[in-house]
């Protein structure tokens, strides 16, 4: 063992090409590293760039030109009725969906009634409904295209449609506008007039029922275990169980919600009840868990001074810790409620995938929500719903960042160092 | 301050001018000083003065703190080691370093030992390594206590097994000057006299540099003493003479127990 | 006149509103008479009464607003004009919630003509019960007041009263997370159970063959196995494939390299990409990934290359989960102490010889641990198999071909027919009670390592 040691030679050709090997993993290493980063950004920038390559059209729709001159076919109809509860059936018994596709006929040529959405009359009975004075005259109204003639006046088209499409362009009969139904109305089947105000609403009045339900009892909860909790096996039972709730899948929820909420209490199915009950559960872990960090991190020295001038321990807590702590308590809740408004797998178990093609009325009407509706939209073979569906995915992407913003605002805002 | 009785005829490392600054602040200021080849040296001096700030820019270990900055010039073997053409790794495997607190590696004895000879190929074969590993911990004194348990953890010995364990892996690549920052500062009375026992084994082999705050400490172990306060070298001199004679009044005040 | 919660609990909050008020005066009035000072302050004497007032008379409402439909349909049962109705089934309920419709003026007229007889006895249940119910809640509210009024002293303890029942909502809040616990595995158990009287545990989990129909003979169709290899195909192999060393080196180049500013702005772009809503990857594998994957594997000339592939899946699924990984290897490479860091460095370690070598091995525990909950959230999610992987049960190890995962399969045997005793809605329960137990034994193994990692290095 004793054999003398040569000192290294750390000059010599062999070392220098060692380390020069060395360096050159480790540049080697921080670049995959870099990529990495560059990676998963890329693939942000992908998904958002698909979305809004296809979305941003999806928030204008193709009108056409169309006169129609209710003197030459009039629409017998009393004017005193148009103010009445049933006018819009008064109108379609009257024949209007007859004379406005005569009228596209006239206007656009031959087939020219397959050229304006099936709905197209609609907006004509509305504009009546507001203005009866048009039935005397004739005027040119601007009506939503077929969704093939929209597809086709924005991509281009080959065959007869791309033609006769060419050709209303040429005579300056098209028109681009913002699509308005698509933020007014609820789903259709026609994409001329599918909105998702219906969804948008639906998810709303769900997001408000698992807020009112998850924030005051996930709220309650965590100043329970954070301030009052005496360490047993109860209370190690309860966190085991937050825990858990906070990693089990989403569809679980959907199961039980399936099994209690409809098939045990039966309430109202596919409705925003029963959808932000389900929501409730799966958000309340996320903010006892939000909050119980929010509430340790406010100092002892506060509770302290407070129990000092003597208040009582729930005087303590609701008068000095829990206003403290309320910023962080916001900010975790606003993340979970982002959360539930993205999630769709649960609400896929109680019913609201279905068609509904109305904005729902209540809490207890049937209703769907947003996400749903993406995905309802994904599964239509009509074209012209594929940029409908990026659309939507805009909107829900800005409100869930917007939420998201806020929160971090929030964060920023009234962090503090004790 | 004289220098004439302690000049280095040819030193082992030498600091000239050396100021070390942490963004604004600045933590060492102007101090210049040579490390002898077959000498322990020791630097004392009241918390916060700035030793182990000097001691880690003596093997670059500051570059690794972002806000850290050196200037002024500090040799090894007479070359520069801030100089772009001197390589960081190297220096590293020939300034090695030992902390306070045992950092063994959470791997095996002898992976821990072995670690430095891999990565600096200093080992052609596993035969070479287990030579290397082997005298690596007998000169750490650790051998004949570990010599049967190789492939357990290091993390698995006790306090002071587990800082010899750290000098062996520093010992393990050759370095030439060896750094230690308080090396016995976690451990118990009984571990820190072996320690000492190792220095002395130690010295003349390497260049020893032991930063400490036990003045008993530095008088049994070093042969010359550096006395830093504020970020400044107040005095250097033979050990005997900082601590009989001390020409500095600071100096005195502090081994002394008046401050500190 | 129907029996409607909301605005009966509107109703008793704004006499628990009376009572807070009335409590209040009284205890000033009585402090007044006896010359004395309240124990309490006067606001917590409102309290009292208030929470004697509310509390009972809520609590009987829920329970009145839960059994009371089923009181009503027992009463329109009894009556003669039930006595026609089929038997059982669909049918039999349809008509019911026809005749309910109408009777409670949500509905303007019976679609089902079997109906109309039963609307006017509807009609009178519903008005008797809701009679019942509405006097009894209130004379549960004024009892309750009344009783708490009556109470009021100068020495009485109303704070503490009020304090203790504070107590008792915290902790009942906080019983919800148990009792969510127990309806899960309670309603997965029980329907499962069902489930199992058809077809054998040993099928479902070991069964090679899952065809489910409605009506079919339950034999040899629900063998769980090419779901369960699905499943582990797409979360557990190629979802891992891309998301942990993206994941990894991301969490490696951001804690190690990385200058701060950038830290900063990338940990947001993560979060973002963990915000995205699932049902948006999904469309974008469905859309984007799959067909793109399809046409490269016919380049390929590999078999069975399918717009609906496990490959498409899998990726995008990866790609949610990268910031998950990241995340938790960002807390568990920090949590190694600095110490390790520079041991290694003051050997002359490159840094990354120095983070393969020290920093990973140190922090692998706690990575293991998140990779583990990584798995169990890629092999729970389901929009994206849903909409991407598909809905046929192949038993390949083709990634380009389609696959089909336990939670597809879920949402597809709970999205047909709303019969819910047939074997096909239990199997889905069954099939949730497997994918419950799988996630919970990765989750409580996941939070064990991570635990004793934290515990090795404090
Ligand atoms: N990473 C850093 N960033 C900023 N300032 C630092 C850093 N490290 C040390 N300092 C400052 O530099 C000065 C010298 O610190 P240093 O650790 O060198 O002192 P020391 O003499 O080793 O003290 P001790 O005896 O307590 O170890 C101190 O004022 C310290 O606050
Ligand atoms: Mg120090």
């Amino acid at each position: 063992m004793n054999k003398p040691t040569n000192p290294t030679d750390w000059k010599g050709a062999a070392m220098q090409k060692r380390i020069a090997g060395r360096y050159a993993a480790e540049r080697r290493f921080k670049f995959i590293g870099l990529g990495a980063v560059l990676l998963s950004g890329a693939f942000l920038a992908f998904l958002l760039f698909v979305m809004v390559g296809n979305g941003a059209r999806g928030f204008t729709y193709t009108n056409v030109a169309v006169p129609i001159d209710f003197k030459a076919m009039p629409l017998t109809i009393e004017k005193a009725r148009l103010s009445d509860a049933d006018a819009d059936q008064v109108i379609a018994s009257a024949g209007l969906a007859d004379i406005v596709d005569f009228a596209a006929d006239e206007a656009l040529g031959d087939g020219g009634s397959a050229l304006i959405s099936e709905n197209a009359w609609k907006e004509v009975r509305s504009a009546i409904k507001d203005d009866p004075a048009l039935l005397d005259g004739k005027t040119v109204f601007e009506l939503p295209t077929a969704s093939a003639v929209d597809m086709a006046a924005k991509d281009g088209a080959a065959g007869a449609l791309g033609a006769q499409v060419d050709a209303l362009e040429k005579d300056g009969k098209l028109s681009t506008g913002i699509h308005w139904p698509f933020f007014k109305s609820a789903d259709a089947t026609d994409p001329a007039v599918a909105g998702i105000w219906g969804a948008l609403k639906g998810s709303l009045l769900t997001i408000f029922i698992a807020f009112l339900i998850a924030f005051p009892t996930g709220v309650l909860a965590a100043l329970y275990l954070e301030e009052y909790a005496a360490k047993n096996r109860w209370t190690d039972l309860i966190e085991v169980s937050i825990n858990n709730l906070a990693a089990v899948p989403s569809i679980i929820f959907g199961l039980l919600a399936l099994a209690v909420f409809i098939n045990w209490f039966g309430i109202c199915q596919a409705s925003p009840l029963v959808g932000g009950l389900t929501l409730a559960l799966m958000t309340m872990p996320v903010i006892v868990i939000a909050s119980r960090n929010a509430i340790k991190s406010v100092p002892p020295s506060i509770r302290d001074a407070a129990l000092g001038v003597g208040a009582s321990p729930v005087q303590v807590v609701f008068h000095h810790v829990l206003p403290l702590a309320l910023p962080g308590i916001l900010t975790g809740t606003i993340i979970g409620m982002a959360r539930a408004l993205g999630e769709t797998a649960p609400l896929l178990l109680i019913g609201m995938r279905a068609f509904i093609g109305d904005v729902p009325s209540g809490i207890c009407s049937p209703s769907t929500v947003l996400p749903m509706q993406i995905f309802l939209w994904s599964d239509e073979v009509d074209r012209g719903f594929v940029e409908k569906t990026s659309a939507a995915i805009i909107v829900l992407l800005v409100v869930l960042l917007s939420m998201n913003a806020f929160a971090i605002y929030l964060r920023n805002k009234f962090e503090q160092r004790w | 301050m004289t220098q004439d009785d302690l000049t280095i005829a040819d030193p082992k490392m030498r600091a000239e001018g050396v100021n070390v600054f942490y963004g604004d602040k600045q933590a060492i200021n102007d101090v210049s000083i040579d490390v002898g080849t077959d000498l322990v040296t020791a630097f004392i001096g009241p918390s916060g003065c700035g030793k182990s700030t000097f001691l880690r820019s003596l093997n670059r270990m500051n570059d690794t703190v972002a806000s850290a900055k050196v200037t002024g010039r500090i040799e090894l073997d007479g070359e520069d080691i801030y100089a772009p053409s001197m390589d960081v790794v190297q220096l590293r495997a020939r300034v090695g370093m030992v902390f306070q607190k045992p950092n063994p590696f959470p791997k095996s004895i002898y992976d821990n030992v072995g670690y430095g000879p891999r990565i600096h190929g200093l080992a052609p074969s596993k035969a070479d390594l287990d030579v290397i590993v082997e005298r690596a911990l007998v000169r750490a004194g650790l051998w004949d206590e570990v010599k049967d348990r190789l492939l357990e953890s290091g993390t698995a010995l006790s306090g002071g097994q587990q800082q010899r364990l750290c000098i062996a892996r520093a010992i393990a690549v050759d370095p030439e000057v060896i750094l230690m920052d308080e090396p016995c500062s976690a451990l118990d009375p009984i571990a820190t006299a072996k320690i000492e026992e190792l220095i002395h084994e130690l010295r003349g082999k390497f260049a020893i540099v032991i930063v400490t705050h036990n003045m008993q400490q530095a008088a049994r172990v070093s042969q010359r003493t550096a006395f830093f306060h504020l970020g400044t070298l107040v005095e250097y001199g033979k050990t005997t003479d900082i601590f009989t004679n001390p020409k500095q009044e600071r100096t005195k005040d502090y081994i002394t127990g008046r401050y500190g | 006149m129907t029996f409607n919660a909301a605005a009966l609990l509107l109703l008793i909050a704004g006499l628990a509103l009376i009572g807070w008020i009335a409590g209040r005066q009284r205890s000033n009035l009585v402090a007044g008479r006896a010359g004395t000072k309240l124990h309490s302050r006067p606001q917590y004497h409102g309290w009292y009464v208030a929470l004697w007032l509310f509390a009972p008379a809520a609590l009987f409402l829920a329970v009145w607003s839960s059994v009371s439909p089923g009181l009503i349909t027992n009463e329109v049962l009894a009556n003669e004009a039930a006595q026609s109705l089929p038997s059982f089934g669909f049918e039999r309920g349809a008509i019911l919630s026809d005749a309910r419709s109408v009777a409670l003026g949500k509905q303007d007229a019976v679609r089902l003509p079997a109906a109309a007889p039963l609307v006017q006895p509807y009609a009178d249940a519903a008005y008797k019960y809701a009679w019942i119910g509405i006097a009894a809640m209130l004379a549960l509210a004024l009892a309750g007041g009344l009783y708490a009024f009556t109470r009021i002293k100068p020495d009485f303890r109303a704070r503490t009263r009020v304090e203790r029942t504070v107590m008792a909502f915290l902790l009942l809040a906080s019983l919800v997370a148990i009792l969510t616990t127990f309806g899960i595995v309670l309603s997965l158990l029980f329907e499962s159970i069902r489930f199992f009287q058809l077809v054998s545990p040993m099928e479902l989990l070991f069964g090679t063959n899952w065809a489910p129909q409605s009506g079919a003979p339950v034999d040899d169709t629900f063998g769980g196995i090419p779901l369960f290899w699905g499943t582990v195909l797409i979360g557990a192999i190629i979802a891992m494939i891309v998301a942990i060393p993206i994941g990894m080196m991301t969490a490696v180049y951001l804690t190690q390299y990385a200058a701060p500013v950038v830290r900063r702005w990338v940990k947001p772009i993560l979060e973002i990409l963990a915000g995205v809503p699932t049902v948006v990857y999904g469309y974008f594998a469905a859309l984007t990934v799959a067909p793109a994957l399809r046409e490269f594997a016919v380049m390929l000339g590999i078999p069975n290359a399918s717009t609906e592939s496990a490959l498409a899946a899998g990726i995008v699924m990866g790609v949610m989960i990268i910031p998950f990984v990241s995340s938790m290897a960002d807390d568990s490479i920090n949590a190694v102490p600095q110490a390790m860091r520079d041991g290694s460095l003051a050997l002359g370690a490159t840094p990354n010889e120095t983070i393969r070598q020290v920093l990973i091995p140190a922090a692998l525990p706690g990575v293991m641990g998140g990779i583990l909950l990584a798995v169990s959230r890629a092999i729970g999610e389901t929009m994206i198999v849903v909409m991407a992987a598909g809905l046929s049960a192949n038993l390949t190890a083709n990634p380009f071909a389609s696959v089909t995962t336990v939670t597809a399969q879920i949402v597809k045997l709970l999205t047909g027919d709303q019969e819910f005793d047939s074997a096909k809605t239990l199997a889905a329960f069954a099939l949730g009670l497997v994918l419950f137990v799988v996630t919970l034994l990765l989750n409580i193994a996941a939070l064990r390592i991570v635990k004793k990692y934290r515990e090795a290095y404090e």
